[in-house]
């Protein structure tokens, strides 16, 4: 993450504090573009309702006043912060649900989906990217690159529906019922994650392989595979370690199709559901929370780094 | 690499003279639903009685046409801000600086989905949107690439001798920035097409009956294991066009012989 804050180095603010106030600041900044977005390109979020004829005009007026949406829109936006603070994140449109209880409710699925489809990408991933970049024959080289790139490439949209056209048995309006089972999912989605990670491992290996220090271990008498390997991998680890950033990201998108593919319940499908709907209070609340997460993993990504790899640490 | 060109090459072509190779429209049924490939449907027809290879050609055109708006778009945006950011004085940089790690903190088709929720499903929003979530990224290489371009004296030169800014940024760095940037564009067509496929795969672009290859995959679940086509079709053409992009604007992969 490049700071934004540009102290000289001789500021008393350590170089940690900088980037968690940079990284805050950030956040803050996330969240009110999320308000102001869908403010002030859609107006009046009631409006949506009156014109799917899913409220009387009357009812709508009452509906603005009680949810604010007739105040100042500087107003509006002090409120929310404050509501934020506070941790409420605001009703459903649609349903007058707390925001919150509808996410509670969808969390778990969509952490399973994403926790077990992460245990897949991250094993899957090295093992490509270690026998792709540091295979002893040339076909396995070349048969693990190939698939990495695949994974990379290959829209998880695609997959994922042909993962359930060979898997399925159920034909017609079955398809788009709820699937059970995790692991096609979560194989499929582990598998797209999985491509990024074998690539950044292949492409760590194959540099340090040709590097001294390797040579230097190799002259000494290490062999090919094992402490020579583990030699290969340490400078990679800060690259591998900003992945994390980039798998978290790909996940977010990645876990949106794959619910829907499979029909199955979990945050992603609420927050396709909400757009479609013009149910704003969710849509702003998913769309927040990701990239307050988001900014957390890259926050995390950035220490990881930095200890793995003493270079990268700077003027502390 | 020669496939990825003949596949895109058969694209394009089939974009340009797609309503010249059928008389179908992709809109209106013409056969019974799922009717089966036969004479005058090669394709057959789908759960709702169109001809199925008509819509997949007329897909190529808005698929491909609306990834390429959505690149332009991202590349337009992306590529004025990080002018501006590295060419126009530390302020107008520290503004573009910030404001691309916020655009950046939102994952990028989460940030496609708020300006849709912003706007309204259809056609017009996801491009826009797929452009918008484009740009940050391309921006921050286009900076990397003007500020290196002005470190290299070009800029100090030309006023030296007297030249404003602006007129420098376009005669000199202009025409020495594209060759690095033009490979940049492929991967944010590529990006783009991933984009606008998923978007309308996962149906926010407003209308059902869209001939685009990611509705179409979406519509063809409904007939998942009696018409596998209706999906396999989609699924392979928007696999095929990614990977032929990703082939084309990846520098080839050195060999690693050195053991």
């Amino acid at each position: 993450m490049v700071p934004l804050l540009n102290r000289s180095s001789t500021s008393p603010v350590s170089s940690t504090t900088r980037r968690l106030l940079d990284g805050l600041l950030t956040a803050w900044a996330a969240v009110s573009l999320t308000f102001f977005a869908l403010r002030l390109s859609a107006g009046d979020p009631v409006a949506a309702l009156l014109s799917n004829g899913l409220t009387t005009s009357q009812q709508a007026e009452q509906l603005r006043h009680r949810l604010g949406y007739d105040l100042p829109l500087l107003q509006q936006y002090v409120h929310y912060l404050g509501r934020l603070a506070r941790g409420d994140l605001g009703v459903s449109l649609y349903s007058g649900q707390p925001v919150t209880e509808l996410i509670g409710s969808a969390l778990p699925s969509t952490l399973r989906l994403a926790g077990s489809s992460l245990l897949i990408a991250f094993p899957l991933g090295a093992v490509l990217g270690g026998v792709a970049g540091w295979g002893s024959r040339p076909v396995l080289r070349r048969l693990a690159g190939t698939l990495a790139s695949l994974a990379t490439s290959l829209p998880v949209a695609a997959t994922g529906v042909i993962g359930l056209l060979f898997m399925g048995r159920l034909g017609g309006a079955d398809s788009l019922a709820p699937q059970p089972g995790l692991w096609l999912p979560a194989t499929v989605l582990g598998w797209a994650a999985a491509g990024p990670f074998a690539r950044a491992v292949q492409a760590g290996l194959q540099s340090t392989r040709r590097s001294p220090f390797i040579l230097a271990a190799r002259a000494r008498g290490l062999r090919q595979n094992g402490r020579l390997l583990w030699h290969a991998v340490r400078p990679t680890l800060p690259a591998i370690a900003s992945l994390l950033a980039v798998e978290v990201a790909f996940l977010f998108a990645g876990t949106v199709v794959i619910e829907t593919v499979f029909s199955r319940p979990g945050l992603g499908r609420i927050l396709v559901r909400s757009i479609l709907q013009g149910d704003f209070p969710i849509a702003q609340a998913l769309v927040g929370m990701s990239a307050l997460f988001y900014l957390a993993t890259q926050v995390v990504a950035d220490s990881l780094a930095r200890s793995a790899d003493p270079r990268l640490r700077g003027p502390a | 690499m020669r496939l990825a060109r003949l596949w895109l090459g058969i694209v394009v072509a089939l974009a340009l003279v797609a309503p010249l190779l059928t008389q179908n429209s992709p809109r209106d049924p013409v056969a019974s639903a799922l009717a089966p490939p036969g004479p005058g449907l090669p394709l057959g027809a789908d759960a709702l009685g169109r001809d199925f290879l008509a819509r997949m050609l007329f897909g190529t055109r808005l698929s491909l046409g609306l990834a390429s708006l959505a690149a332009v778009i991202a590349i337009g945006a992306g590529g004025a801000a990080g002018f501006a950011g590295a060419l126009f004085g530390s302020t107008a940089d520290r503004v573009w600086l910030w404001t691309t790690n916020v655009l950046l903190s939102i994952p990028s088709l989460l940030l496609a989905m708020l300006l849709i929720a912003a706007w309204g499903p259809g056609i017009p929003a996801v491009v826009a949107a797929v452009g918008v979530g484009g740009a940050p990224v391309f921006s921050r290489v286009t900076r990397a690439v003007v500020s290196q371009l002005v470190g290299a004296g070009y800029v100090a030169a030309a006023q030296a001798a007297g030249a404003d800014r602006l007129w420098t940024s376009l005669r000199h760095v202009l025409p020495n920035a594209l060759p690095q940037l033009a490979p940049l564009a492929g991967t944010q067509f590529g990006w783009a097409f991933l984009g606008i496929t998923t978007l309308t795969f996962l149906g926010l672009a407003g209308d059902p009956a869209v001939p685009e290859w990611g509705a179409m995959l979406n519509a063809g679940r409904v007939a998942l294991v009696s018409a596998p086509r209706l999906v396999l079709t989609p699924a392979l053409a928007i696999s095929l066009t990614i990977l032929s992009v990703h082939a084309l604007s990846r520098p080839s992969e050195t060999d690693d012989s050195n053991r």
